[in-house]
C-alpha cells in the first residue's frame, strides 16, 4: 500500500502540498484531480521521491521514501510515466525498456530483452524496438514510456499527466493502453485532465485544490450532485474541463 | 628573392621528425585533456567545495597565458625541486590547459541535459554512478563532442608554443630549417598552411563523427 | 656581486611590460574589429572574388598558431621583401590580422543572424546599402556578437604574450629579463600569471558591463 501522511511540500515561500493524506491499496485506480498548480504532480513527485517532504511522512509498502535506503527499495516497487516521457534520447526504444530491469534488478538480458519486446509488441511498437526516441511520434514515445515503466514489474504505477503532451489521437492511442492495464488490475495512481477516462477506469478520485486535498471518494460519489459534485471547487473544475458538447 | 618551396626538400627529414614529434605530444595531451575535463566538468556542475574547486582552476588556466604556463612548469617548477624534460612539460602543460577548456564544454554538455531524462533514470532506481556512467556521461559527450573537437584542434595550435621550452616539435624544427635556408618565408608559410590543412582535416574528421553519434537525437526532437 | 633580491624597480618592469601588453592589445583588438567586420560586410553583400579571397586568408590565420603567424610576418616577409619591420610593427600587423580573422567569423555568424528578410524588407523601403548597414544590419549583429567577442578579447589578451618572442617588451618579456637576473622563476613566472589574471578578468568584467548596457537599448533579435 502506498500511504501519504500530513504531507508538506513548499517551494521557497508557497506551500505546494498542506497536509495532503492518501491511500493507494493494491487493486486500486486512484485518479487525483484538479487544476494546474493544485499540487498533483508534486504529490507523485513526493512519492517517487523526487522531491524531498517538508512535513508529513510517505511509505511504499512500509518503506520510508524519506530514508534514502528505503527510498531505493521502494523505488523498485513503483514505477513512472511522465509527462514529457523522459526516455532516453542516446538509446534504442528496446534499451530504453530493458535497461533498468537489468541494470537495478540485475536479471538476465535475454529473459529481460524477449520480456520487452512481448511489452512493445503489446502496445504496438514490435517494429520499433530499434528505433530511437527522436524517430517516434510522440504518442508512441509515451507508449515506450509505459513499456519502460512496466518492464519492472512494478505493483504501483505511477502517472504523471501522461496524455498532457498529446494530440487527441496520440491520447487516444495512450488511453487505451491504460485502460486496459487498469481492467487487468494494475495498481494506478494517475494524474490527468482525463475527466470522462477517470470516471471510467478509476475505482476512488481525490481531489486537490491549492495543495490540500479536499475530496477523496469512490468514483461513484465523486460525481454524485449530492456528494462530490456539490462542492463548488470540484463544480466549478468540472465545468471548466468539460464543456457542454465537447467531450462524450 | 623568388618564393621557392623546392628549398625546404633537402629539410624534410626534419620537419617530419618534428610533425611526428607534435603528433605525440599532442595525442598524450587530447587524450589527458579529455580525462582531466571529463572529471573537472562533471565536477563543475556540483554545488559543493569540488565544484568552487573546478570552477577557480578553469578561471586560473582560462586566464592566464599558455607561454605563462609552460614556462612556470618548465622553468619554476625545477626551482621547487621538481624536474620535468621539455617533452612530459609539453604534454602535462596540454593536459592542464585542455582539460580547463575541455571541462567548460563537458559541463555546459552536462547541464543541455534534460532533468526529466535524468529524473527517469532516478526512479527507475539507478546507483547514481550508473546515471552518470550510462546516461549523463553519453549524453553529454554527444552534446560536447563538436566543441570538444575545436579545442583540441586549439591544443595542437598552442603546440606550437612548446617550441619556446626547446623541445623540437614542428615549430621548433622549422625554426631550424629557417636558420640553416636562410628562407624563413617559404619555411613559415608551409608551415602555417600545414597547420591550417591539419586542424581542417581534424575539425572534418569530428564533424563526421559528430553527425554519426547524433543521427538519432536529432531528427524531431522534442514532442 | 649578483643582484638576485627583488627590488622596487622590477615593480616598475613589470607595470611597464603589463602596460605594453595592454597597450598592444588594445590597439590590435580595434583595428581587428574593424577590418574583421569590414570583411564581413563584403562577405554578406557577396562581393564576387574579394568576399572568396578574404575569407580563405582568414580562415587560415583562424586555423594556424599564431606563433608561426609571428615567425612568417617578423622573419618571413623582411626576407622576401628586403626591409626589416621593426618587432612592434611585426607585432602590431600580426595580432591584428589574427583579431581580424576572429572578429570576421564572430561578425558573419551575426549578420547572417539578422536574416535576409529584413535586409529585403529595409530594400523594399529604399534603404541604401549604406543606410542598411549602419542602421538595420550593425546594431544587431553587433548585439548578437557582443558576447563572443568579450570571450575573444579576453583571448587575445593572452595571445599578447607571444610577441615577447620577437623581443618586444611586454609583460611576458618583462618576466624573462626578472627571471634572467633574479634566477627566481617559480615567484616569478606566478607574478606574471597573476598579473595577467587580473588584467583578463578586469577585461571580462568591463566587456560584460558593456554587454549589459548594450542590450539594454538593442532590442534581441527576433520579434
Amino acid at each position: 500500500m502506498i500511504a501519504v501522511e500530513g504531507v508538506v511540500k513548499r517551494f521557497g515561500t508557497q506551500t505546494v502540498l498542506d497536509g495532503v493524506s492518501l491511500t493507494v491499496a493494491p487493486g486500486e485506480v486512484v485518479t487525483i484531480l484538479g487544476s494546474s498548480g493544485s499540487g498533483k504532480s508534486t504529490l507523485i513527485r513526493c512519492i517517487n521521491g523526487l522531491e524531498r517532504l517538508d512535513g508529513g511522512r510517505i511509505t511504499v509498502d512500509g518503506l520510508d521514501v524519506a530514508n534514502p535506503r528505503q527510498l531505493a527499495q521502494a523505488r523498485r516497487l513503483s514505477a513512472t510515466v511522465f509527462q514529457l516521457f523522459n526516455l532516453y534520447p542516446h538509446m534504442t526504444v528496446l534499451r530504453n525498456v530493458t535497461l533498468a530491469p537489468e541494470v537495478v534488478l540485475k536479471r538476465p538480458e535475454p529473459e529481460v530483452a524477449a520480456e520487452a519486446r512481448a511489452l512493445l509488441a503489446s502496445v504496438g511498437l514490435a517494429d520499433k524496438a530499434d528505433a530511437y526516441p527522436a524517430q517516434l511520434s510522440g504518442g508512441q514515445r509515451q507508449r515506450v514510456g509505459i513499456c519502460r515503466a512496466l518492464a519492472m514489474n512494478p505493483r504501483y504505477l505511477l502517472l504523471d499527466e501522461v496524455t498532457s503532451a498529446l494530440d487527441p489521437e496520440m491520447t487516444a492511442e495512450v488511453l487505451a493502453i491504460l485502460g486496459r492495464l487498469a481492467s487487468q488490475g494494475t495498481t494506478m495512481l494517475f494524474v490527468t485532465h482525463e475527466v470522462e477516462f477517470a470516471r471510467r477506469i478509476s475505482t476512488r478520485i481525490v481531489f486537490l485544490d491549492q495543495g490540500r486535498l479536499i475530496v477523496d471518494l469512490p468514483t461513484a460519489d465523486f460525481f454524485d450532485p449530492a456528494r462530490g459534485l456539490a462542492h463548488p471547487r470540484i463544480n466549478q473544475f468540472l465545468s471548466k474541463m468539460t464543456p457542454v458538447g465537447e467531450r462524450p | 628573392m623568388r618564393f621557392d618551396l623546392t628549398v625546404l626538400l633537402p629539410h624534410l627529414d626534419a620537419l617530419l621528425a618534428g610533425v611526428l614529434l607534435t603528433a605525440e605530444v599532442c595525442a598524450l595531451g587530447i587524450v589527458g585533456a579529455f580525462a582531466l575535463g571529463t572529471g573537472l566538468g562533471l565536477a563543475a556542475t556540483t554545488h559543493g567545495w569540488p565544484g568552487r574547486l573546478a570552477r577557480f582552476y578553469v578561471d586560473v588556466f582560462r586566464n592566464v597565458p599558455f607561454v605563462v604556463q609552460v614556462f612556470f612548469l618548465y622553468y619554476g617548477l625545477p626551482e621547487v625541486g621538481v624536474y620535468i624534460d621539455a617533452f612530459w612539460t609539453g604534454v602535462m602543460a596540454l593536459t592542464l590547459v585542455g582539460g580547463a577548456y575541455a571541462s567548460d564544454v563537458v559541463r555546459s554538455g552536462i547541464l543541455a541535459i534534460e532533468p526529466g531524462v535524468v529524473e527517469a533514470a532516478r526512479v527507475s532506481g539507478l546507483s547514481r554512478l550508473s546515471i552518470f556512467r550510462r546516461i549523463v556521461l553519453p549524453i553529454a559527450l554527444r552534446t560536447a563532442l563538436q566543441p570538444l573537437g575545436s579545442v583540441f584542434v586549439n591544443l595542437v595550435l598552442s603546440s606550437s608554443i612548446l617550441s619556446m621550452i626547446t623541445l623540437d616539435e614542428v615549430t621548433g624544427a622549422a625554426r631550424g630549417v629557417a636558420a640553416e635556408t636562410y628562407r624563413p618565408f617559404e619555411v613559415y608559410a608551409f608551415l602555417l598552411v600545414a597547420y591550417a590543412g591539419l586542424t581542417y582535416a581534424v575539425s572534418l574528421g569530428v564533424g563526421a563523427l559528430h553527425r554519426r553519434l547524433n543521427r538519432h537525437l536529432v531528427a524531431g526532437g522534442r514532442a | 656581486m649578483r643582484h638576485t633580491g627583488f627590488t622596487v624597480h622590477d615593480g616598475l618592469l613589470l607595470a611597464q611590460g603589463l602596460g605594453v601588453s595592454l597597450g598592444l592589445f588594445a590597439g590590435t583588438f580595434a583595428l581587428g574589429l574593424v577590418l574583421g567586420s569590414a570583411a564581413a560586410v563584403v562577405r554578406h553583400f557577396r562581393v564576387p572574388a574579394l568576399g572568396a579571397a578574404l575569407h580563405a586568408g582568414l580562415e587560415l590565420l583562424r586555423n594556424s598558431p599564431v606563433l608561426v603567424q609571428l615567425f612568417l610576418v617578423f622573419f618571413g616577409i623582411p626576407a622576401l621583401i628586403h626591409q626589416p619591420l621593426t618587432p612592434v610593427v611585426a607585432a602590431g600587423v600580426t595580432l591584428s590580422a589574427n583579431t581580424a580573422a576572429f572578429v570576421y567569423f564572430i561578425a558573419v555568424a551575426g549578420l547572417d543572424a539578422v536574416g535576409r528578410d529584413q535586409v529585403e524588407a529595409a530594400r523594399v523601403y529604399g534603404f541604401s546599402r549604406a543606410q542598411l548597414v549602419r542602421h538595420i544590419l550593425a546594431p544587431q549583429a553587433a548585439a548578437f556578437a557582443l558576447g563572443p567577442l568579450v570571450g575573444l578579447a579576453v583571448n587575445q589578451l593572452q595571445v599578447t604574450s607571444l610577441v615577447s618572442v620577437i623581443g618586444v617588451m611586454d609583460l611576458t618579456k618583462a618576466g624573462d629579463i626578472l627571471n634572467l637576473r633574479t634566477l627566481r622563476p617559480f615567484a616569478v613566472w606566478t607574478m606574471v600569471g597573476a598579473l595577467y589574471f587580473a588584467a583578463a578578468k578586469g577585461l571580462t568584467l568591463l566587456g560584460h558591463h558593456w554587454e549589459r548596457r548594450l542590450r539594454a537599448h538593442a532590442p534581441p533579435l527576433g520579434f
